[in-house]
């Protein structure tokens, strides 16, 4: 039945069903005020009825390209606007190297850890790289930092901000030893000042604050990340109802995705983890459950390997699985100190 | 169906003459219409003064009728359209291919099935770059997750060809990725609009051509699906339940192959079983279950569903950087091992028997 592909509520659905208007055509000629009083419902829901069937009626009439659909974009298209995107690097070497770069936008990536491991670190260098002006290689955007433990502390931020910018005038100085105009003028204070901070404290704020954070960031159009730490853990105690959770993480999920892609975004989801009882034996997985290891584009497993910290490249629709190790400092995330360098690929 | 006073303005013979004698017999509504016993309404209409143009009026609401169905056929038919239409594309994997005689048969939904990270979308764009290359036709990508990744489409194109000439290589690349065309779609109701979108640019230039959708992959149906299945009301479940007759009914009617992808969830005694549940089982007419090893590179693939073949044939596959390569041939699961072995238990035992019998 066509009026069952109509996005409106399900008794208005049931109402004009009942009605015997099964398919679009049958009442798009009506006027609302007749629809109204057949279905016996206020003129305004009427109205709006009509205005959505007549805008799915619309879609149908309207040609697309040879066989395409209206809004699809060719390979070919894509290939060379991914070119124009630059990534939002890791101040890692290795880790930027096994994730072909850093980060990359309009993807959303998960960061699954142990607790220690760095998770709240790498997000908060992650947004403060992401405001490396673009003569640098950077993207000069801005983050919104959504914090559902309380772990974001603006003192770790603000070091992590000096060492930053340290580096910057440093390669600055190596690169452009002449140029007065590309001095930095960039402060610490210019960089927390473009960090956007949520703070939620219910799986419901949660909600509400990724629902709001469409209208937020079309009028702020230079938010390049959004980094949500950690996005699982209002959702892991006081759930009684686990096909509920389901349904509000895979929303969750959806909605995150069209984020990143309407607005090109990078979005970066920091988890937790549990164990899980597989061939026999107790083995660390992120939390959340089977559902919610689809809803990423990109997924990074950071864990230990001996007393060194490593990441693992999970899941990822074009880059390989590797490893690569990586220390915290007190400048952030930096490279590690060992002698061994490689890289191991899987 | 409708009520028979909104199909005036489209069919004028079905004015409100015709309707008034419709409602004296208490006929509001084509389905109205249905129920009643139409030799009896004919006699009827022989009483009144404009019978003529009733009774063409209720030929009209049976021709009406008639039009909402599929024509019928014969098997002649089924058989003569599945051999000219229905032929199948190699997903470019021989290890698929082997395990499905051929690869993906055209008017058929086939299904992949797997854990997170067991390869669906790598199977997905491996299939969407060989259909386009080998200039089958174009390809249809619908995405949920941001997964389509063109430069994982370049490198399945750009394997197996001579890497000399350059400029031409760049211009047949550029050919054959404008086939494929990927839209992102983020919820249930925009994948219906694209759909019916697509019904209706198919229907309306049916001559065929180089650009005509041979493949259609919907990567994945699972994650539109869940947010809204389960619940109080059942929407979501004949949302899902359309969604999925109207893949099979553009894959029958316009010969298009498509691919969609689920993902597991766990069921009883710790076994994962596919998400969507038992009515979504009998939709696919193919289902195929992947599964890879954690940290491997070695990817099993099973049949779970086949219309014609028995479950019970899997396939490996290497999942390497440029392409999926097939590792080791078809292995039998050791139930059939145990089966084949037993019989020639039972064989050798009865041969003992004999000469032991015919040497008394």
């Amino acid at each position: 039945m066509e009026v069952g592909r109509l996005p409106i509520s399900a008794s208005q659905r049931s109402k004009l069903i009942a009605a015997g208007y099964t398919t679009l055509s049958s009442f798009s000629s009506l006027s609302p005020s007749h629809l109204a009083r057949d279905l016996k419902i206020s003129d305004n829901e009427a109205a709006e009825i009509m205005r959505v069937a007549s805008h799915s009626h619309r879609l149908d009439g309207s040609a697309g390209g040879c066989g395409t659909v209206n809004g699809a974009q060719t390979a070919w298209d894509m290939l060379h606007e991914e070119e124009m995107f630059p990534r939002i690097t890791t101040s890692c070497e290795d880790l930027d190297n096994i994730l072909g770069g850093g980060i990359n936008c309009k993807e959303v990536t998960e960061i699954g850890g142990v607790p220690g491991i760095g998770k709240t670190q790498l997000g908060i260098q992650l947004a403060i790289n992401v405001q490396i002006p673009v003569d640098y290689g950077g993207l000069g955007g801005k983050a919104i930092y959504i914090d559902t433990e309380g772990s974001f502390m603006v003192e770790r931020a603000l070091q992590i901000a000096e060492a930053c910018i340290e580096d910057m005038s440093e390669c600055g100085g190596l690169l452009r030893k002449d140029s007065q105009a590309c001095q930095l003028k960039m402060h610490p204070n210019n960089i927390l000042e473009n960090i956007f901070y949520f703070r939620v404290c219910s799986y419901t704020e949660q909600i509400a604050l990724i629902n709001y954070l469409d209208k937020f960031i079309s009028e702020h159009k230079d938010v390049k990340i959004v980094i949500v730490d950690s996005v699982t853990f209002h959702f892991r105690q006081d759930f009684d109802d686990m096909a509920l959770r389901t349904r509000l993480l895979s929303g969750m999920a959806l909605k995150l995705m069209k984020l990143a892609k309407d607005f090109s975004l990078a979005v970066v989801l920091l988890n937790q983890v549990t164990t899980k009882y597989i061939d026999g034996s107790f083995q660390l997985t992120l939390a959340l459950g089977d559902s919610w290891s689809h809803s990423c584009t990109n997924r990074v497993i950071l864990y230990w390997n001996g007393n060194e910290r490593y990441a693992y490249i999970d899941k990822s629709p074009s880059l390989r699985s590797a490893s690569a190790p990586y220390s915290v400092t007190s400048k952030g995330i930096r490279n590690s100190a060992s002698n061994c360098k490689r890289i191991k690929m899987m | 169906m409708a009520p028979l006073k909104s199909l005036e303005q489209e069919y004028p013979i079905l004015d409100s003459n015709f309707q008034s004698f419709c409602a004296s017999h208490d006929i509001f509504s084509v389905e109205d219409l249905l129920l009643h016993d139409l030799y009896v309404l004919a006699a009827f209409a022989e009483q009144e003064s404009s019978s003529e143009r009733l009774k063409q009026g209720i030929a009209q609401v049976l021709s009406i009728i008639d039009g909402q169905h599929q024509p019928w056929l014969n098997g002649i038919e089924l058989l003569e359209d599945a051999q000219r239409n229905k032929h199948v594309l190699s997903t470019g994997c021989e290890g698929i291919d082997l395990l499905l005689h051929g690869g993906l048969r055209v008017g058929q939904l086939t299904e992949l099935v797997g854990p997170s990270s067991s390869g669906k979308t790598q199977v997905c764009l491996l299939a969407a770059s060989n259909v386009a290359k080998k200039h089958i036709g174009s390809v249809v990508y619908l995405d949920t997750g941001n997964s389509f990744s063109p430069q994982r489409v370049t490198q399945f194109i750009c394997q197996h060809s001579d890497p000399a000439i350059d400029q031409a290589k760049h211009r047949t690349l550029q050919k054959v990725m404008n086939n494929i065309s990927c839209k992102s779609v983020f919820d249930i109701f925009t994948m219906f609009d694209v759909l019916h979108q697509l019904e209706f640019n198919l229907r309306s230039q049916m001559q065929g051509g180089d650009c005509k959708v041979q493949l259609l992959i919907v990567d994945s149906v699972s994650s539109m699906v869940t947010p809204i299945l389960g619940g109080s009301g059942s929407q979501g479940h004949a949302l899902m339940i359309s969604a999925g007759y109207l893949l099979k009914k553009l894959a029958h009617e316009h010969n298009i192959a498509v691919l969609v992808t689920n993902h597991t969830v766990g069921g009883d005694g710790g076994i994962s079983k596919p998400a969507l549940g038992e009515s979504w089982k009998s939709i696919p007419h193919v289902r195929l279950l992947l599964s890879c090893d954690h940290g491997g590179s070695i990817c099993n693939v099973s049949i779970l569903k086949h219309p014609s073949m028995v479950e019970s044939f899997a396939s490996l596959f290497t999942m390497c950087a440029i392409d999926l390569s097939l590792s080791l041939s078809l292995s039998v699961r050791p139930f059939y091992k145990l089966f084949l072995l037993h019989m020639v238990f039972l064989f050798l035992f009865t041969l003992f028997n004999f000469f032991s019998s015919g040497c008394w």
